[in-house]
């Protein structure tokens, strides 16, 4: 297949519509914007619906209503305008809806800049909203995965009708790479039997989250909890580089991996013990492989775009068997592979 | 191969981001492993520009790395905030129209050439940068002038394929251009 060099937004806009995206809703912001002004363009031809809405929380509940009818709808936006949405997923996730929402991360907290960055994966994977829920979060490393995983996360919110977070960074929005677009590789999943498609010829259904006048919510809840183990079981994905006999592994997730394992080549190559896991799921988190690595490995090294925030699932996967270290970095230039490399060293030392 | 890196800077309007694209381009149709990667922040026209390619048979780890094998300096600005990025032995591609033919540092090779004055030669000043590839495929051997014109072919949209001819000349203008003043270190 003929390569195309394209940036980490453009194939995540082209991935969607090649995903039979029929809804595209968002609103403006760096380092994102290129994926709204893509689809303008792109949904108009196609006839597809494209709207800029008038804020990030119009957005989201225009996405909200249109999949409620059964239509693959998505937004994009960034960091604290993510932060607006956060009402509305977990309004989503109660109403067990099919939303892509993809997460260009920049730099945090309040307004911060447009530099890339890792600081929000506390809020993709925890969340800001009320109540118990759950979101799927896939995290990609090169402007490759941004298609592949683009393509995943329109699957699996339809599979498990569950809003789905692809949480990409500043850097991998922006950057260039040789791309193949292959088609979706997945199967269409039926909306047949929940969506508000026209009540001829059927009851008529509702879909809402449920008030105080409700007595099923626990079992609500229950069912939703059940769903979630489904999602446990059966959609972890991790990359696992060098951790055979390794004494040190590093852990990280989306583009500072590229780094990661550049330093880890290094170090091996100095004789040094050490290899890398990446969770591509960041939700479901990847956390029998810790607990499989922490019989093997003497220690782990997370490293992040940020002061430490997917550390805390590391050490609550590996649960105190073996130290878990950190090394990180908010905003701006990414860690480079020497500073890996050293940090590496230093700990083997 | 290790990896390679090439900084481009100049003015915003230069064509600094257009000249990377088509350099990864090139090195994307050479099956080699590619990432171009924008200098991104408040940027306007007229303000500096750059962006760096990392290239490699292997994967490409860091795409934005704290040296750089080739530099193309458009303008002074680009010049004197790089040449400390230069690794030892790199080569530094500096348009001498705008940047003054000053060696500061010994360890490294310099290629003057009066790319913006080569540009007005053409009849369009605008191409400076597509003239500053034909150097670098000349003295970095990175990719060839067939690999960058085929590059240009996927870059150009339709309405601007009608400048592929001129974008050749000065393709082969600056590989062509006589090496004689550069200084090997």
């Amino acid at each position: 297949m003929t390569k195309t060099l394209t940036t980490g937004n453009h194939a995540i806009a082209q991935a969607a519509i090649n995903a039979g995206c029929d809804g595209y809703f968002g609103y403006p912001i760096t380092p994102q914007s290129e994926i709204g002004e893509f689809m303008s363009k792109k949904m108009q031809e196609l006839e597809r619906a494209y709207v800029c809405a008038e804020s990030e929380i119009a957005a989201i509940n225009m996405v909200l209503g249109a999949c409620s009818t059964g239509a693959k709808a998505m937004t994009s936006s960034s960091s604290c305008a993510v932060a607006l949405m956060q009402e509305s997923l977990s309004y989503i996730a109660a109403d067990e809806l099919p939303v892509v929402l993809v997460s260009v991360m920049r730099a945090g907290p309040g307004l911060g800049y447009i530099y890339p960055s890792q600081g929000d994966y506390n809020q993709a994977t925890i969340g800001g909203g009320n109540g118990d829920y759950k979101i799927i979060v896939l995290a990609p490393s090169t402007v490759q995965e941004c298609i592949d995983l683009t393509y995943k996360s329109f699957y699996l919110a339809q599979k498990y009708r569950n809003p789905t977070i692809l949480l990409a960074d500043g850097l991998l929005a922006q950057m260039m790479e040789p791309v193949e677009f292959n088609e979706y590789p997945y199967p269409e999943i039926s909306i047949e039997d929940w969506a508000l498609t026209g009540a001829k010829n059927r009851d008529s259904r509702a879909i809402y989250s449920l008030g105080p006048q409700e007595d099923r919510l626990v079992e609500r809840v229950e069912t939703l909890f059940n769903k979630y183990k489904q999602i446990e079981e059966n959609e972890v994905e991790f990359e696992e580089y060098q951790t055979d006999n390794a004494d040190l592994i590093v852990t990280c997730f989306g583009s500072i991996a590229r780094n990661v394992k550049s330093a880890i080549n290094q170090c091996r190559e100095k004789g040094l013990k050490v290899g890398m896991l990446r969770p591509i799921t960041l939700y479901p988190f990847p956390t029998k492989k810790y607990q499989e690595l922490a019989k093997t490995t003497k220690k782990f090294l997370t490293i992040e775009m940020n002061m430490g925030q997917m550390v805390r699932d590391v050490r609550l996967a590996v649960n105190g068997q073996v130290p878990v270290e950190f090394f990180g970095k908010s905003v701006g230039q990414w860690l480079s592979v020497e500073d890996i490399a050293a940090e590496i060293e230093r700990l083997n030392s | 191969m290790t990896e390679k890196n090439v900084v481009i800077a100049g003015f915003g309007g230069q064509g600094i981001l257009l000249a990377g694209e088509v350099l990864a381009n090139a090195l994307m149709l050479d099956e080699k492993n590619v990432t171009w990667y924008p200098c991104y922040g408040a940027e306007m026209r007229g303000g500096t520009v750059n962006c760096e390619i990392v290239t490699s048979e292997d994967e490409v780890s860091s795409v934005n790395k704290q040296d750089a094998d080739f530099i193309i300096a458009l303008n002074q600005i680009s010049f004197d905030k790089f040449l400390p990025k230069l690794k030892a032995g790199g080569w530094v591609i500096a348009n001498s129209s705008l940047v003054k033919e000053i060696k500061s540092r010994i360890d490294i090779n310099y290629l003057f050439a009066p790319i913006t004055a080569l540009a007005n030669e053409l009849g369009e000043i605008r191409i400076s940068n597509i003239i500053s590839l034909g150097l670098l495929a000349k003295i970095s051997k990175l990719t060839s002038v067939d690999a960058l014109h085929k590059a240009l072919d996927n870059v150009l949209p339709e309405h601007r394929k009608n400048l592929l001819a001129l974008n050749l000349k000065a393709l082969e203008m600056g590989f062509n251009f006589s090496l004689a003043p550069a200084t090997a270190c």
